[in-house]
């Protein structure tokens, strides 16, 4: 607790004046000359009970209210935050939810979320310990501590910047209990300012429990959610998928599917005005938006033939929530999607390159090359968007083991077909076990539909995943996430739990292990979707969410990363350019980073959710209205001038005297018969 | 008057003068009096009928008895003889308590009990009595006069009253005892004092006093304000027999005090019931002749008593 007036505190030892005030009249009262002593002594004696406490309390509730009177005359703050706390906690970990969403600007404040709620916190931190605590900010953009000189610093330091990054709020909490346990820190505050976006979340996530497991061991350690979950009031959002460069004749285009999202009280339709931006030329488009939503599937904007690559953003008007009014992109002609098929019998992946082959899309070119196994150190890594491996997996220790796990962290999709002699080798932490022939066909009973490669299409419709007929499978073991099975839970197609672009399909395209090449529908949409996720990462420019490591480790030739699109004045740290949406060039190579898709969804943690997530934990949850513009810490002086009034009402109890009539019939003289006229005792 | 004597109100005597002081006990004086004797003497007051024995005076003899009975009865009538009047007055410090404020008439405890102590002795010497006066108190030298008859003994008595003043701690126990050890006599003893002191022990002083066949009869002089201890500020209480003094909140302590002064008179109630001594509580603002006036009449004989 701190106090905006401590000089009066220096007052405070007043509040022993009902004491002294008590001794003076004790030793100044009348003395009057008494016979009856005996019975003044044996009041006295019999006095050490109740009465002998009933003075004490009085005395002590006077001592109260002059201290209440006292204390509320130096402003002390605290209040339902810090409350009393009984001192400055050794440290405070401020916690810092940097997600593209944090930078929503309520309508009455000019500021956003995330600045709002620093400086509300830097303020509480100010109020209620001083300079006492050592106050260490971590943010989920980068997940590193910095030890700060005072809490006003987090209004200034760049790690509490904004940013379009997406929180991961288990990890963030994962480093500050490796924090917390490398420092051995005492009594620690831990401050979490996050607006509750589910996406950052994360509350399906196993390791909330270990998380809570770990902080519950920790003595002293105190949460405070500082939660803002205002939804924006009216705000337009815009997104842009599958980014590419058409030419046909003499013109190209540049195409892309365009989201438009509104959140608004508003229903009614709306002109929106998208303006293009494109190498640094404007143009402006308008579209209706009818409902919540609109979906503009290849869009397109009309290129200079000769414009190869270049970068542009499409803007909204601003509105309450900057951090989705732009999109950036990047484009250039579309690499070749070049697929390879390393196989010990290239009979088998015959029908594979067939469906590889075929061109999904004019004017794009489809490679396809099947390799023996004995030239799998011909594949051509860097252009390579999807591998098919048909052969026993490489050893641990093996060059192309490494190999493989590159081509895999690099975003390009691998494709695992069991081999005809499984061995014990494993990749990504599965394994192939052995192949099993079915007594008769069977068909998979459930497949994972609403995304990855077996999803249904574009409008809706499933894919033929169940008429397929398998009649050999191959065992995998191992931790894995299965995208289909097979009657009895036996996996047809699944990923590593850890990896979204490596696949282990158990049986094989053949006729004699499936009917996969017979009926290849599923076959080619498995093939290509398999491809395009690979593809994403090819070429020289591409899209990708702003992150800490959104960045691909530059060549030991090439320049380093810097801005093209006007953020070079801005000053930008370069540690702190991937968090931020924008173009980025290296080189030859351009990317586009944009706000991860996650940020996008307009869904907040529900305030139970948000306690079971941190059941058992000494936490307390502040859901805050940034309109609001007072202090985390408030003055409390009310509360002291009615703990006042309390005492004064308790110490006008206790010294509330008998009531008359009673006393007068315990008065000696009234039983005696001395009332009225007195009598004689006489016999 | 003298002005010495100022505890003496002649208007008073004069209207007591009329009610006489009866023992209610048969006194053993040495001579002729107004008071039941335990021996039979030859008063008008016939006493009863008793077979002759030889040696007995023939003149006594009831002849009318013997003409209707043919047997001889001696008549014997009661003697009738003088009373024997202790006084042992407190003269303790606490004797000097008066309220705190006094309220107007009122006197202190000392000059109270000098007025019914002085006023007694005087109508006790009028009527022949002998007067005797005692002093109860730890401080200076004790007063100390046996009973005696006689207008010269009366002012002794009086002069020797004058001169007493409260002071000391109180030796009442003790000179209840020593009373009862030295007076010879069946006498009236008359206790003036506030009798301050723990009632066990008192009952057994007065217990004392009735073993040697002495009528003992008690003036308790107490106050309202010592009773129900009304005070309302906080105060510093003197003890006027040289205790140390108290600080007291009476309204925290005036709960006990009275319930310890209630079971104090129950105390005393019982005692008198135990004793049968003839005890008078009186108030200090009270009437003094009025509290003597009822100790007279409260001792007159009933008719056919005697």
């Amino acid at each position: 607790m701190t106090f905006l007036e401590p000089l009066y505190l220096a007052a405070l030892p007043l509040a022993a004046l009902p004491i002294i005030i008590h001794l003076v009249h004790l030793w100044r009262r009348k003395p009057i000359p008494w016979a009856a002593m005996m019975f003044l002594h044996l009041a006295q004696q019999r006095n050490r009970g109740l009465s002998r406490l009933r003075q004490i309390l009085i005395l002590a509730l006077r001592v109260l209210a002059v201290a209440c009177v006292l204390l509320s005359i130096t402003r002390p703050l605290a209040g339902g935050w810090l409350g009393l706390t009984g001192g400055a906690p050794e440290t405070i970990l401020v916690l810092l939810d940097r997600s593209a969403s944090m930078e929503q600007h309520p309508t009455a404040l000019p500021s956003s979320k995330r600045e709002a709620a620093l400086q509300k916190v830097a303020k509480a931190i100010r109020q209620s310990s001083g300079d006492h605590s050592k106050v260490v900010l971590l943010d989920s953009a980068s997940l590193q501590p910095l030890l700060l000189s005072k809490p006003e610093a987090l209004l200034d330091v760049p790690p509490a910047g904004s940013s379009d990054t997406q929180a991961d709020l288990p990890a963030l909490l994962q480093s500050a209990l490796d924090y917390l346990s490398l420092h051995q820190s005492g009594r620690t505050d831990l401050w979490i300012l996050s607006d509750l976006q589910k996406s950052d979340w994360d509350r399906s996530s196993g390791r909330w429990q270990n998380l809570r497991a770990a902080f519950t061991s920790l003595p002293g350690v105190r949460f405070h959610l500082l939660t803002l979950p205002q939804p924006p009031e009216d705000d337009l959002g815009i997104r842009l998928e599958n980014v590419s460069r058409k030419a046909a004749g003499d013109h190209a285009e540049l195409q892309f599917d365009l989201f438009l999202t509104r959140r608004s009280a508003v229903s009614s339709p709306q002109e929106v005005p998208l303006r293009f931006i494109l190498n640094g030329v404007a143009t402006t488009s308008k579209v209706t938006l009818k409902d919540s939503q609109l979906v503009l599937h290849a869009f397109s904007l009309p290129l200079d033939r000769s414009l190869l690559r270049g970068w542009g953003r499409v803007e909204l008007p601003a509105d309450s929530n900057p951090s989705n009014n732009v999109f950036h992109f990047v484009f250039e002609p579309p690499p070749p999607l070049r697929s390879v098929l390393v196989s010990e019998e290239p009979s088998e992946v015959l029908p594979l390159q067939a469906a590889l082959s075929s061109p999904l899309e004019p004017g794009r070119d489809f490679l396809s090359s099947p390799l023996p196994l004995a030239r799998a150190h011909e594949i051509p890594w860097e252009d390579t968007a999807l591998l098919v491996w048909h052969a026993p997996l490489p050893k641990p220790d093996s060059p192309l083991h490494r190999q493989l796990l590159d081509h895999v962290a690099a975003g390009r999709t691998l494709l695992l077909l069991p081999p005809q002699t499984p061995d014990d080798s494993d990749l990504l932490g599965l394994r192939w076990t052995r192949w099993e022939t079915m007594p008769q066909p069977v068909s998979p009973d459930w497949w994972k539909n609403d995304s990855d490669l077996l999803a249904n299409t574009r409008d809706g419709s499933a894919l033929p995943v169940g008429t397929l007929e398998i009649q050999r499978l191959c065992g995998v073991a191992g931790n894995s996430l299965p995208l289909a099975l097979l009657p009895g839970r036996l996996p047809l197609l699944l990923r590593p739990g850890t990896e979204r672009n490596a696949f282990f399909l158990a049986t094989l395209p053949s006729p004699g292990a499936s009917s996969l090449a017979r009926d290849g529908v599923v076959l080619f949409a498995l093939l290509h979707r398999a491809l395009a996720e690979g593809a994403q990462t090819l070429g020289q420019a591409r899209h990708r969410p702003a992150a800490a490591n959104a960045l691909p480790p530059p060549a030991a030739e090439a320049a380093p990363w810097k801005p093209v699109d006007g953020r070079e004045s801005l000053g930008i740290p370069a540690e702190q350019l991937p968090l931020h949406a924008g173009i980025l060039q290296s080189g030859q190579k351009l990317l586009a980073l944009n706000r991860p898709p996650g940020e996008d969804l307009p869904e907040y943690l529900a305030p139970d959710t948000l306690h079971e997530l941190f059941a058992g934990l000494d936490a307390r949850v502040l859901t805050d209205s940034l309109e609001d513009t007072r202090d985390l810490t408030s003055e409390v002086w009310r509360t002291f001038l009615f703990a006042m009034a309390l005492a004064l009402l308790a110490e006008a109890v206790l010294c509330l005297p008998a009531p008359p009539s009673t006393q007068r019939n315990d008065s000696p003289s009234h039983a005696a018969g001395f009332a009225s006229a007195p009598a004689p005792l006489s016999r | 008057m003298s002005e010495s004597r100022s505890f003496l109100d002649p208007a008073v005597l004069a209207r007591l003068m009329a009610l006489p002081l009866h023992a209610r006990h048969a006194m053993l004086g040495s001579v002729s009096g107004k008071h039941r004797s335990p021996v039979r003497g030859s008063s008008l007051e016939f006493a009863q009928y008793r077979k002759y024995v030889p040696g007995d005076d023939t003149r006594r003899l009831d002849w009318r008895t013997w003409g209707r009975s043919d047997r001889f009865y001696i008549k014997e009538f009661e003697a009738d003889t003088n009373l024997r009047l202790c006084l042992l007055l407190d003269t303790s410090g606490s004797m000097a308590f008066r309220p705190h404020p006094a309220p107007p008439n009122t006197l202190s405890r000392i000059d109270l009990a000098l007025r019914i102590t002085g006023t007694l002795a005087y109508l006790a010497a009028k009527q022949g009595d002998a007067i005797g006066l005692s002093s109860m108190s730890a401080s200076g030298a004790p007063v100390s006069i046996p009973a005696r008859r006689g207008a010269g003994h009366l002012g002794l008595v009086l002069d020797q009253l004058a001169t007493l003043r409260p002071a000391g701690g109180t030796t009442l126990i003790e000179s209840l005892h020593h009373a009862a050890e030295t007076l010879r006599q069946r006498a009236l003893v008359l206790i003036i004092s506030d009798f301050f002191v723990p009632p066990a022990e008192l009952q057994s002083a007065i217990q004392h006093l009735r073993f040697r066949k002495h009528d003992v009869a008690a003036f308790h002089l107490l106050d309202r304000q010592e009773l129900d201890f009304d005070f309302e500020k906080p105060a510093r209480f003197v003890d006027l027999e040289g205790g140390e003094s108290l600080l007291a909140d009476p309204s925290l302590i005036a709960r006990n005090y009275r319930a310890a002064v209630a079971e104090y008179l129950r105390a005393l109630d019982a005692l008198v019931r135990n004793t049968g001594i003839d005890y008078h509580r009186v108030l200090l603002h009270e009437s003094y002749e009025a509290a003597i006036a009822r100790f007279l009449l409260g001792r007159t004989p009933k008719k056919g008593s005697r």
